[in-house]
């Protein structure tokens, strides 16, 4: 005889909110802790930005070369106007010089005559459990946390969120469309034909399938569609269609709500230290110090209610470099 | 317990199932299969048990333990909690934080029982664990555990207090060489006050072979009869796994959470202790406040078949199509021999679960599916 069951991956179970106001005097992040790190936070406060697109606050930035040179998250910056703001609130306009679409890195150069100050970096990698501190903009500690895993890379699972198959001709056609998936949210249907990607000709299921794994989450992609009419023809258009984490798409309303706001891109990292540093999704791109004030790293996603992820300097370092160089070569 | 939020814990549970999911066909992937447990085999491990109550526990694992000594600097803190001084008394709380975390790694284990992940702690040599009673679930089932250095060892779940959510499981004994398992250390949940630090480790999502487990650090928030609440923030898979002081004593067994990412709730380990015969025993008894399983049938004592004579409008009986005259011969993996077992049986589920139940209607065989509901739930 079997049992048959179909009990959840457990299981800490909800049970709903405990409004006990007293409790914030024992918080392990209240401003009393937070305080005793102020004096790290102003030693690196002036390489510390806030980034705005037309005129929203979408991450930090951290300066990295004297020349005007800031690097953040990629995925959360729009095709707005970019600003950065320092420390001591002066606003400058800048704008995309490089990118590394592996780590969701860009560097921005900023447009403004004045002395940078680019942070140093430092490749020691912390223990677990060791503090580590999110500066903000002001040097004010953003938030504390501790290294909860050590260093690892973690898979990109961006999807556009459809099931194909080939037709008859051996085109990529649309079976499923997933719910709240970059797909349906751009009106894609089942009977749906994809044959191009970013103007690319894409023969087949295969083709297709490939050609999307390459695309990271959070990123837009221009498909051609043919789709079938009254007349038993096929209608050709475009429609741009973004690609979703497939954690955030397969989840549950609940834990949607259990995990809170997050960043649309949280995989695809070639490697990251975990921490439980509770972030907004607009708090990434800044400095993460340890309790020496070392700069070990930069925030890169928060992931879920238990998780955020920063990028560890040794990863950074020449990933900088990388970019700078190809900036500053564009420049001549 | 407040039960504020009760229904959003029923709802969330039922929700859960979709977290282990890899594909995307939940109808299917859903149901899984609980390793077939024979009747009598759970008597057989009961006798196999050595009688230990929980002084002889302790005994057998001073030596060993996670025990980490604490420097002057912070004793302090230890036995009141606060918040450091300065930097370096901070720094010094952080070393501290670094040994604990190292030496806890080893006894904090998953646990997987059919498609259920949780956590779980060793705290003996010969492989006592302990966990939440909803990741044990009910006596003598078969349990995976997912050691640290990545083995998998079987394992039997013993005992469960369901009213405070305290579980026991046993790991089946010639599968360490020999050799004693790593354990924690037990301290004592009493003399614990609010602002005490403390550290957690678990397997939030389940058991990740290349992430291992998660260490967060957080502070005692409140201290309850049924619970410590603590801000180091839990999720599903955390349940079962251990909560430590700054002294490497295991404290608390993970156990629930709310909406806000500072409401964790923990087991106290003083609960383990009061429970521990009755849990070695393989007895299992109460439920959580607001998660008492029904079904929603009546029947008479008397009869020496489980017959359902009243069926409930709007029970997880009614939903799953059993009519009054069945006669419910199988509930899972037990036989029924009366309506007294059909109720004892129900008392062993948890709201939520999916039970696949053989019924005698009109001389016919058939086999229902009943997802078991909750007392005064909808």
């Amino acid at each position: 005889m079997l049992l048959r069951i179909a009990l959840a991956t457990i299981l800490a179970f909800q049970y709903g909110s405990v409004a006990d106001s007293l409790r914030a005097d024992e918080r392990r992040d209240q401003p009393a802790i937070l305080d005793l790190f102020r004096p790290l936070g102003e030693e690196v406060k002036e390489s510390v930005v806030q980034i705005l697109c037309g005129g929203t606050p979408v991450a930090l930035g951290t300066v990295v070369a004297a020349d005007g040179y800031v690097m953040t998250k990629r995925s959360e910056l729009t095709s707005d106007p970019i600003r950065v703001r320092f420390a001591d609130g002066r606003l400058f306009p800048a704008r995309v010089a490089a990118v590394k679409r592996r780590n969701d890195l860009a560097l921005l150069r900023v447009d403004a005559e004045i002395e940078f100050q680019p942070l140093t970096f430092d490749t020691r990698s912390p223990a677990i459990a060791s503090f580590l501190i999110s500066v903000g903009r002001t040097g004010r500690p953003i938030g504390l946390g501790v290294v909860g895993v050590k260093e690892r890379p973690i898979e990109h699972r961006g999807r556009l969120g459809v099931m194909l198959e080939d037709d008859a001709k051996g085109r990529a056609l649309v079976q499923l469309v997933l719910p709240e998936s970059g797909a349906a949210i751009a009106g894609i249907s089942p009977g749906d034909r994809i044959v191009a990607i970013n103007g690319e000709a894409e023969g087949s299921r295969d083709a297709v399938i490939n050609r999307l794994k390459s695309m990271y989450p959070g990123e837009s992609v221009k498909l051609t569609i043919l789709r079938p009419n009254d007349l038993s023809e096929f209608d050709s258009l475009d429609i741009s269609a973004q690609i979703r984490e497939l954690g955030m798409l397969q989840e549950s309303a609940s834990d949607t709500k259990v995990n809170g706001p997050r960043n649309i891109r949280l995989s695809g990292f070639d490697r990251v230290i975990q921490h439980d540093t509770v972030l907004d999704p607009e708090d990434c791109g800044g400095p993460v110090i340890d309790s020496e004030g070392r700069a070990i790293g930069m925030n890169i996603a928060r992931a879920g209610r238990v998780v955020s992820y920063l990028l560890p300097s040794s990863l950074i370092l020449p990933e900088m470099l990388e970019m700078l160089e190809e900036a500053r070569s564009n420049l001549d | 317990m407040r039960l504020d939020g009760d229904f959003v814990l029923f709802r969330n549970f039922a929700l859960l199932i979709l977290f282990t999911l890899s594909g995307f066909s939940p109808s299917i992937a859903q149901i899984k299969e609980a390793s077939p447990t024979a009747s009598d085999s759970s008597l057989e491990f009961v006798i196999q048990q050595e009688k230990a109550g929980p002084s002889d526990v302790l005994g057998e694992i001073s030596s060993t333990g996670t025990r980490c000594d604490v420097d002057d600097v912070l004793l302090p803190l230890l036995s009141k909690g606060g918040i450091p001084k300065n930097i370096d008394t901070l720094r010094a709380l952080e070393g501290q934080q670094n040994q604990v975390a190292s030496v806890v790694a080893n006894c904090t284990v998953g646990v997987k029982i059919g498609a259920a992940k949780g956590c779980g702690v060793i705290i003996t040599k010969s492989g006592y664990v302990l966990t939440a009673a909803h990741v044990a679930m009910r006596p003598g089932l078969t349990a995976e555990i997912f050691m640290a250095d990545g083995r998998i060892v079987k394992a039997k779940s013993l005992g469960m207090n369901r009213s405070v959510d305290a579980g026991l499981m046993k790991i089946d004994a010639d599968q360490n060489d020999g050799k004693p398992w790593p354990h924690a250390t037990l301290g004592s949940s009493e003399g614990i006050l609010p602002g005490m630090w403390c550290i957690a480790t678990g397997h939030p999502g389940g058991y990740d072979k290349q992430r291992g487990a998660v260490t967060r650090v957080g502070r005692i928030l409140a201290v309850r009869d049924l619970a410590l609440v603590t801000d180091c923030a839990l999720i599903g898979g955390d349940s079962g796994g251990p909560l430590f002081n700054l002294a490497g004593e295991l404290i608390a067994v993970h156990s629930r959470i709310g909406n806000d990412v500072a409401d964790n709730l923990h087991v106290p380990i003083e609960h383990y202790a009061d429970s521990w015969e009755r849990m070695q025993e393989g007895e299992s008894w109460g439920y959580l406040p607001g998660f008492k399983p029904v079904l929603g049938v009546r029947g008479s004592p008397a009869s020496d078949k489980a017959v359902l004579e009243v069926i409930r409008v709007g029970s997880p009986a009614d939903k799953a199509g059993l009519q009054e005259g069945d006669i419910v011969e199988e509930f899972g993996d037990k036989l029924l021999t009366d309506f007294k077992s059909l109720q004892d049986a129900v008392a062993d589920t948890m709201p939520g679960e999916r039970v696949r139940l053989l019924i005698n209607r009109n001389g016919k065989t058939r086999i229902v599916v009943v997802e078991i509901g909750r007392a005064g739930g909808v």
